[in-house]
């Protein structure tokens, strides 16, 4: 069967950022729509909550632990790693799997604090 | 069955497209809790994704994930405190666990509690980065996907949020709405994305489906004579003529009128039939066929009234085409999409095997420019052949098809944009043994053509092991009625058989509208074929281009007419250039056949010197065009041609807008009569003249003053040039009417439509007209001056034709 031998890379890969006024102010809005938002929080006395947000021992054992272990498992992608998101419903505890990139921050993160601990 | 087309080609963006950019992948979209618009986590041409970019300039906070992306349907809030502003919101890890949760940064992550516990204070982390939503979240749409996407810029981001202040509902096309009076946009060479293309395209589909309709529901006619008659299939035929409306206006085979009783004698009665025969040489009458023989009123004759009914169907396809390749990217591929956008694309070449020999079984061998016509389609995803009259396109077309067969397997879809270029090609591919299925509308069903043995609809009745199914057609075409639960039964056993058909098929035939049949749109296809693509407008065109397409050949010659856009201002705007055209203007060349095999080379001199750049050359010699035994009085004997000076008046014919020269119409018989005493058949000759008056007239005359028997004229073929594009004669006569002094030579003074009138020819042309109003226009000027040169430009009776002297005008600028 005919395949295309390199349509791919005929084509342009990427939109490319348009430089414009229009964007440069939704840059600084941004800028301005954080630092206010976080400004408002410090200023309003919000409690904070007294929920319980420990990691429940069951979770901890269902939950791959290691980074080495993760990394091990055939089943996983390659370049993934799996996670738990807690959630909560009201008072119930939810968890979500979902999977991060190796090379996030979070996966990166994980592999640091072991190395930080086994050096311990 | 019109419901079916409805509830197949629903495709629209679902509801969680980006309200800015159309992408629709679940991963990668998220919605706003405050307007409940959804948008997608991918930035286009801005900084931020467009998402945040929502977010911020319409200063919402909060956002719920899709329930199929990586993380289900969740809001997004802080575990702890519920918060749920995503610009205050982050994310811990657990230490040395893979767990996360969501907090605040404020006060919640900055609590002084967690640092008891299993959470690393100091990991905490926004979930927006970057300016976009965090991966794990939100997916970020691939290049690709923001490639193919709406490419919205910030200054139409900024005026879209503007406008969801005064009106939540408004969308992205309401940007550029054009107001009530205002002229359309006019076409473009470039577009951004398919979205722009869309609302360019749209819009003038839609005007000229509106002009199309005024036109058709404005034709009532009334006091109609009815001629009642049963046709074969036991159907009421009705005939009846109708007053000339000319104009704009021609009846079609399929069409649909409605015809009325409003008289006394049997009470009120209306009935629907598809139209089976047109006005032409053997009569003015037209016959339709009734779709319902229940109470008609087959006894009066009299008090009839006939309504033409608009039928939105192809332009309905139309429009699902363009939003179809606006957001569906396997509409078309990515290749495709960009290289019909006129984007810098590359050309690029498929590693194919290719045959040895490229002829294909039972069809002639092929001279060198076709072969590498065939080689070129094959190993390219797009490409143009230009076939210039009479170089053998359709063979090539259909050698190419049987290639891309062998090659690739089936189906490949070939289209045209009319039933008889489509018919052409059919009966040659299946030549070649290829299966092929030639797909008709429902509507001309009926209608019998070369190659109706190869119709979907003829192809079941024969199929084998079917026998069910035949009983029931059987019953249905003795009885012309099943009962409701044998039809249910039949309907389902005809679909079933249809689908099976279709998809053994190793070729599909049908016409550009056509491929937006419902019974299509399950197949996709891989390669496409459309010939004579010059004379579709561009949505036309991608009705069938967006069943999947990766190869797409588009065959034509740009030189030749292009679509008829009747809407002026739909014309104006663009709709009358061809998507060939546009690709070529685009800068792909396109690969001519460069050998001619019908003109006498002669007569292909002129259209070759002027409207090929000289390249067209002859594969035929001047013996093998020679009109044996034929004795006619050419004025130079090895030149089959003339133009003969006829300075009558025209006058406007009955119906008011049409022209009609008697002088010439006299002539054009006095021809005719001297070719059929001669022997030529006669229909080996073909009269083209640009308008109906003429047209009408011609037939009159030749039948009842012609010294011949009437019969002999009946079989000559008179019709507009347009009726001739893509077909041949052997000998042409064409008689141009125009000659009033004052006025211009209307639509003579295209050069595409001078060039095919000119091309039609194998033997001989001759050419009856005033040349002191012709040779005003820039293009005929030429043309008489060649005449002249070649000492063909003559005067006087046919027994005595003598060079004219005759001095042309300067040629000017005329408005047509
Ligand atoms: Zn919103
Ligand atoms: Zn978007
Ligand atoms: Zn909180």
């Amino acid at each position: 069967e005919a395949e295309p031998v390199s349509e791919s890379f005929a084509i342009p890969s990427a939109p490319k950022r348009v430089d414009c006024p229009e964007d440069d102010e939704f840059l600084s809005a941004l800028d301005k729509m954080v630092s206010e938002n976080i400004q408002e929080r410090m200023r309003e006395p919000v409690k904070a909550g007294n929920i319980d947000i420990s990691v429940p021992v069951v979770l901890k054992s269902n939950v791959k632990k290691s980074y080495e272990q993760l990394q091990d498992t055939e089943e996983n992608d390659n370049n993934k790693i799996g996670f738990v998101l807690m959630v909560r419903k009201g008072n119930k505890q939810q968890y979500k799997a979902f999977e991060a990139d190796k090379d996030s921050e979070l996966a990166q993160n994980l592999r640091d604090q072991e190395l930080a601990q086994k050096e311990e | 069955e019109e419901e079916d087309e409805e509830f197949y080609n629903s495709k629209e963006l679902p509801d969680y497209a980006c309200k800015y950019c159309g992408i629709h992948e679940p991963n990668c979209v998220v919605m706003c809790n405050c307007c409940k618009k959804w948008f997608c986590n991918g930035r286009g041409n801005t900084s931020g994704s467009h998402i945040i970019n929502h977010l911020v300039r319409a200063k919402h906070k909060e956002v719920t994930l899709h329930r199929d992306g990586p993380l289900g349907e969740t809001i997004l809030e802080c575990y702890s405190c519920g918060v749920r502003n995503v610009f205050v919101l982050g994310f811990i890890p657990a230490k040395a666990d893979s767990v996360v949760v969501l907090l605040c940064r404020q006060p919640c992550a900055a609590q002084n509690s967690l640092k008891d516990m299993n959470w690393d204070q100091e990991q905490w982390k926004p979930l927006i980065a970057d300016r976009c939503f965090l991966t794990w979240l939100v997916k970020i749409p691939s290049e690709q996907e923001q490639l193919r996407a709406r490419q919205i810029s910030a200054q139409q981001i900024n005026k879209l949020e503007e406008l969801w202040k005064d009106n939540v509902d408004a969308t992205f096309q309401d940007l550029e709405k054009p107001g009530v009076d205002e002229e359309p946009q006019q076409v473009l060479l470039r577009y951004e994305d398919g979205y722009q293309y869309q609302n360019i395209f749209g819009p003038l589909v839609k005007l000229e489906a509106d002009y199309d309709k005024r036109l058709k529901e404005s034709q009532t006619q009334e006091n109609i004579e009815v001629r009642w008659d049963v046709g074969l299939n036991k159907k009421t035929i009705a005939y009846f003529t109708l007053a000339k409306t000319d104009g704009d206006m021609k009846l079609m085979h399929g069409d649909e009128l409605r015809l009325r009783y409003v008289g006394e004698m049997h009470k009120p009665w209306a009935g629907v039939g598809h139209v089976i025969k047109v006005p032409d040489n053997y009569g003015e009458d037209i016959g339709i066929e009734l779709k319902n023989n229940n109470g008609v009123p087959t006894d009066c004759n009299s008090n009839f009234v006939v309504d033409f009914i608009w039928k939105s169907t192809s332009f309905d396809r139309m429009q699902l085409a363009l939003r179809k390749f606006a957001v569906d990217d396997t509409s078309v591929s990515a290749y495709i999409y960009h290289r019909l956008l006129g984007h810098d694309v590359e050309d690029v070449l498929f590693r194919c095997h290719l045959p040895k020999h490229f002829s294909a079984p039972n069809l002639p061998d092929l001279n060198r420019s076709q072969v590498y016509a065939v080689k070129h389609a094959l190993q390219r995803p797009l490409s143009l052949i230009q076939g210039p009259p009479g170089t053998g396109k359709t063979v090539t077309s259909a050698t190419i098809v049987y290639q891309l067969v062998k090659q690739n397997g089936g189906p490949v879809l070939v289209c045209a944009p009319s039933n008889t270029a489509v018919d052409q090609l059919t009966e040659k591919i299946h030549k070649t043994n290829l299966k092929v299925v030639r797909l008709c509308a429902k509507s001309r069903e009926a209608i019998d053509s070369p190659v109706s043995f190869l119709a979907l609809h003829n192809q079941i009745r024969k199929m084998e092991g079917n026998t069910e199914q035949q009983k029931l057609q059987q019953l249905k075409d003795e009885t012309g009625e099943l009962s409701s639960v044998d039809e249910k039964r039949y309907r389902m056993l005809k679909k079933l058989a249809e689908k099976e058909l279709l998809e053994a098929a190793d070729v599909i035939c049908c016409t550009c509208v056509g491929a937006g049949d419902p019974r299509l749109t399950r197949l996709k296809f891989h390669s496409i074929l459309i010939d004579e693509s010059m004379q579709a407008t561009e949505p036309e065109c991608m009705v069938p281009v967006v069943l999947g397409v990766k190869q797409l050949i588009l065959v034509g010659d740009h030189c030749q007419l292009g679509p008829v856009v009747m809407c002026k201002k739909a014309a104006r705007a663009g709709l009358s250039q061809s998507l060939f055209e546009r690709l070529v203007v685009l800068g792909i060349r396109p690969f001519r056949l460069e050998v001619q095999y019908r003109m006498h080379p002669e007569l292909s001199r002129f259209p070759s010197n002027f409207f090929y750049e000289g390249s067209l050359q002859n594969g035929v010699c001047a013996d093998e065009r020679k009109l044996n035994k034929i004795d006619f009085p050419w004025p130079i004997t090895e030149r089959p041609m003339f133009f003969h000076v006829t300075q009558g008046q025209e006058e406007i014919a009955g119906s008011g807008t049409s022209y009609l020269n008697r002088t010439e119409a006299s002539n054009v018989e006095k021809i005719a009569t001297r070719f059929l005493k001669t022997g030529v058949k006669p229909e080996q000759i073909g009269v083209i003249t640009p308008y109906e008056g003429q047209r009408a007239y011609l037939v009159q005359y030749m039948q009842y003053q012609g010294s011949l028997h009437s019969k002999l004229y009946q079989e000559i073929e008179i019709a507009s040039v347009d009726a001739f594009q893509g077909r041949e004669k052997d000998i042409i006569i064409m008689s141009c009417v125009r000659s009033n002094e004052h006025q211009g030579i209307g639509f003579l003074n295209d050069p595409r439509r001078l060039n095919v009138a000119l091309t039609r020819a194998k033997y001989g042309i001759i050419i009856v007209g005033n040349p002191k109003v012709l040779s005003k226009q820039p293009l005929w000027n030429h043309l008489l001056s060649f005449y002249k040169e070649q000492k063909v430009l003559v005067e006087g009776p046919l027994t005595n034709l003598k060079e004219s002297l005759i001095q042309f005008a300067k040629p000017k600028k005329l408005l047509n």
